[in-house]
């Protein structure tokens, strides 16, 4: 087995040799071609987290607070082509080990890094600031107010990132934001995905060195609990961190929040459960087959591990495509596109969840049949009554539902509010308007078509929040202070 | 049932036996296998639906495997069911609100293969013992497979004085300490037999108590079904170093048994001394471990789940997919715990983390 090794991290202002290192390994493929790669992540003592705390923060005050947004935007930009150059040698990089390490399809994950690269180009970033700053000019001064005075936004004194796994380069959304409000950042890696972020930062080095300056990234285990790799380290940055934005379940989120002293700004972004609706009106002959394509496209891309990834689609009755036969359209696409982008190998944890599910399926009480051959890499369970909605067993595993009304489905999908975020609509535009409104009251903050569920598009508002202005503090300068500055003026009459 | 008669009687023969061949295994495997497909509805429905039919099958390996969870939906039974009948029934601690259900309407192929198989794999060949049973007994929990197989050992292998410790008020600490210590005072070994929560919770009351034991040579004890959430989740090493602490008992004679309602038929490690030990089963059991999703033997080396044809189940059916991760050893197999859901990678909400809090 051929084995490849890689640094992964980022530390401004420490050697290599003064961290110690720890492995995590990937299989990739079976013996004698299989692939082995070590990925090497940093594991900081406190000394040295707080040192580095230090040193961003620094760079932060010299480098990035002084820079207007339009050149932050112009830098990340530049990293932004580069990474969609095909030929560049990150690029390349990413394109040969993030398969590996998720162990998604290698095209699957190509697909997926341009399509998700592409809404970080400039334009799209200012249409980003845009979004959250109806005066943008506010991250780089003060700015009159029509109250009277003026104010401006500051960005965290130092920004903790929690990454999550498995969607590759996930890290980039929070980077990104970080440096959009110009604050100095410490992430940390995704025990499943720990390569992106560093990549990130070393070609940041390379196109403006001193942007890199201002962010590092390290890794220690788990949540950083007590005992783990790291937990000192962890505990020393939790300590000094001003905003913790963390992605994961609600598990690590809530035993994170526990660690945070009660003044620290948390950011948390659960794990999610996706699903679309289908309109009688998109399913007739000629449109139905089409949605039912886009729908699997929703399934299959990161075999449905993004907050946004669909686990039901409900499918209205009284069309000439009745909602059974929905189902069989989506399942001969999922077995078409199994072709194109393979199901990432399952861990026999993972098989056995799939395998749970499929049995619940077919031993429930309910009337849900399962389509197709049990030990297909997809599965589609077909159930003809609304039940409680709830998550699949990913990597494929899609419920359709037949309904007299897609308006039924708002009491089932609002018991999960806490859970909700991303809604699929395949309707007339009257339609909608009018589930969308209910959807929204439901909990929903995000409908798109179906076929855009797992790509977000640029400026989204995650979870329903402000991504940017969320880590921002305003601070205003009231009119009082303008006008009672202007006796001490030199030419005060 | 008529039909079912000769069947039994080769089955009761079976299990008397010594040992089998793999043509004896498979000839009485596929018998069953014809019995239980042509008496058992849902049972036929799933064969045909996974493409096994009568002579599609041709050894055991080839039954269709029953997920444990179709216990809990339907009755698996090939005889009707009759008045009195005994009828074993899951926790129901792993979260799922339904309990599996395993009807006995005869319970002596279960006793004949429990008693066979204990009196070989626990008492060693060692006659009468005096035992201590931590468990309620069978008028407590009558669907309780456990609290029967435990009836079963003291009425079959304990002497006169073997006696229950767990009463509906809890615990008899001062009864089993005086047990205890007439086996110290005799010298006669003891057996102390029951779930592996109730150890745990007589190990904290000892040291509490500032107690512990040298049972006599020859003492033994049995612990089953984990610790279930029902006392605090003890690592195998220190729950085994503590038997051997508190009671005297060397690790070579605390003996794990591997069982579930859904069998009817334990499997047996032969003492605790190292971790985690093989477990193996008698001439009428044998298993496989597959892929879960596939139902594919995975290779040597690898882990997978387990799935058993056990042929003392001949009322609901032989071949069980269970839950539990194994891994082939020497002698047997390596039991690895619960195939859980791996923890969530991404950010979409596994079913794991969802039934968790709908459970809070």
């Amino acid at each position: 087995m051929k084995v490849e090794r890689i640094t992964a991290g980022w530390l401004p202002g420490l050697r290599d040799d003064e961290v110690q290192w720890h492995v995590l390994p990937f299989e990739h493929g079976a013996e004698p071609e299989g692939l082995r790669l070590e990925v090497s992540v940093p594991v900081l003592t406190a000394a040295q987290m707080q040192a580095l705390a230090q040193r961003v923060r620094e760079a932060a005050d010299r480098h990035l607070r002084a820079m207007p947004v339009a050149g932050i935007i112009d830098a990340i930009d530049r990293v932004i082509a580069r990474l969609l150059d095909r030929s560049d040698p990150f690029r390349r990089e990413a394109e040969a080990w993030l398969p590996v390490v998720s162990g998604y399809d290698a095209d699957m994950v190509r697909l997926g890094l341009t399509g998700f690269f592409k809404t970080f180009r400039a334009a799209q970033l200012r249409r980003f600031v845009a979004e959250d700053f109806a005066n943008p000019a506010v991250l780089d001064g003060f700015q009159p107010v029509p109250k009277g005075g003026a104010v401006r936004a500051f960005g965290p004194d130092l920004l903790v990132h929690v990454w999550a796994g498995n969607v590759p380069a996930l890290s980039l959304w929070s980077l990104v934001c970080g440096l959009l409000v110009k604050a100095p950042s410490i992430g940390k890696l995704a025990s499943a995905e720990p390569l992106f972020a560093g990549w990130f930062a070393r070609l940041l080095a390379e196109v403006h060195p001193p942007l890199a300056e201002c962010l590092a990234v390290v890794w220690w285990s788990g949540a950083g609990g007590d005992a783990g790799l790291g937990a000192e380290g962890a505990a020393a940055l939790y300590g000094q961190a001003d905003t913790v934005l963390a992605y994961g379940g609600n598990d690590t989120l809530a035993a994170l929040r526990q660690r945070l002293p009660v003044t620290t700004r948390f950011l948390p972004h659960g794990h999610k459960l996706g699903f679309g609706l289908v309109g009688a009106s998109a399913l007739d002959t000629l449109k139905a087959p089409a949605v039912a394509r886009l729908a699997a496209w929703d399934v299959m891309r990161y075999d449905q591990q993004g907050c946004y990834s669909p686990h039901v689609f409900y499918v209205e009755r009284g069309a000439p495509v009745p909602p059974r036969a929905f189902a069989d359209y989506l399942a001969a696409e999922l077995v078409n596109l199994q072709q194109r982008f393979a199901r990432r190998p399952l861990e026999l944890e993972e098989g056995a969840a799939v395998a749970r599910w499929q049995q619940a399926v077919e031993w429930g009480s309910g009337d849900q049949e399962l389509i197709g051959p049990v030990d297909a890499p997809w599965s589609v369970a077909y159930g003809d009554s609304l039940q409680a909605l709830a998550p699949t067993a990913l990597y494929r595993t899609i419920s359709v539902v037949g309904v007299d009304r897609l308006d039924d489905v708002v009491p089932v999908v609002s018991a999960q509010r806490v859970f909700l975020q991303t809604a699929g609509i395949a309707a007339s535009p009257e339609e909608l308007y009018r589930l969308a409104g209910l959807l929204g009251a439901a909990g929903v903050t995000r409908i798109c078509a179906i076929g855009a569920m797992s790509m977000p598009e640029a400026g989204w508002h995650h979870d329903g929040r402000f991504n940017l202005i969320d880590l921002v503090r305003m601070t205003e300068i009231e009119q009082s202070a303008e006008a009672a500055a202007q006796p001490f003026a030199p030419y005060a009459d | 049932m008529d039909k079912a008669a000769p069947l039994l009687a080769d089955l009761l023969a079976f299990i008397a036996m010594d040992g089998c061949t793999d043509e004896q295994f498979d000839q009485l495997a596929l018998r069953l296998f014809a019995y239980q497909y042509e008496s058992n509805a849902p049972f036929r429905s799933f064969c045909q639906r996974r493409g096994a039919t009568l002579r599609k099958v041709k050894t055991w390996s080839d039954i269709p495997a029953v997920p444990i969870d179709a216990f809990k939906a339907m009755e698996l039974r090939s005889e009707p069911a009759l008045p009195g009948e005994r009828v074993f029934m899951t926790s129901g601690t792993t979260g799922r609100a339904a309990r599996g259900r395993h009807f006995h309407p005869r319970l002596d192929v279960y006793d004949l293969s429990m008693t066979r198989n204990f009196a070989r794999r626990f008492m060693g060949g060692a006659g009468h013992m005096p035992m201590g049973i931590l468990f309620p007994d069978e008028q407590a929990m009558p669907n309780s497979s456990l609290a029967h197989y435990l009836a079963l050992a003291k009425s079959g292998f304990g002497t006169a004085d073997s006696r229950y410790f767990l009463t509906p008020e809890g615990l008899d600490l001062p009864g089993l300490c005086a047990a205890l210590e007439q086996a110290e005072r005799t010298g006669q070994p003891y057996a102390l037999l029951g779930a592996s929560f109730s150890l745990v919770h007589v190990m904290d009351a000892l040291r509490a108590e500032g107690r512990s034991f040298r049972l006599p040579a020859g003492s033994r004890i049995l612990d089953t079904g984990g610790y279930k959430g029902q006392s605090r989740e003890l690592p195998l090493e220190d729950f085994y170093a503590g038997l051997e602490e508190l009671l005297g008992v060397p690790r070579t004679h605390c003996v794990n048994m591997y069982g579930m309602t859904e069998l009817s038929t334990q499997f047996y490690d032969d003492g605790n001394a190292v971790l985690p030990s093989v477990k193996s089963g008698p001439h009428w059991i044998r298993s496989r471990l597959v892929e879960p999703v596939t139902g594919r033997s995975v290779v040597p080396g690898e882990r997978g789940i387990l799935v058993h044809c056990d042929l003392a189940n001949y009322n609901s059916v032989t071949t069980i997919l269970t839950e539990d991760v194994g891994l082939w050893a020497e002698g047997g197999f390596l039991l690895l715990g619960r195939a859980e859901g791996a923890a969530a990678k991404g950010c979409s909400l596994a079913v794991e983390e969802f039934v968790k809090a709908a459970a809070a």
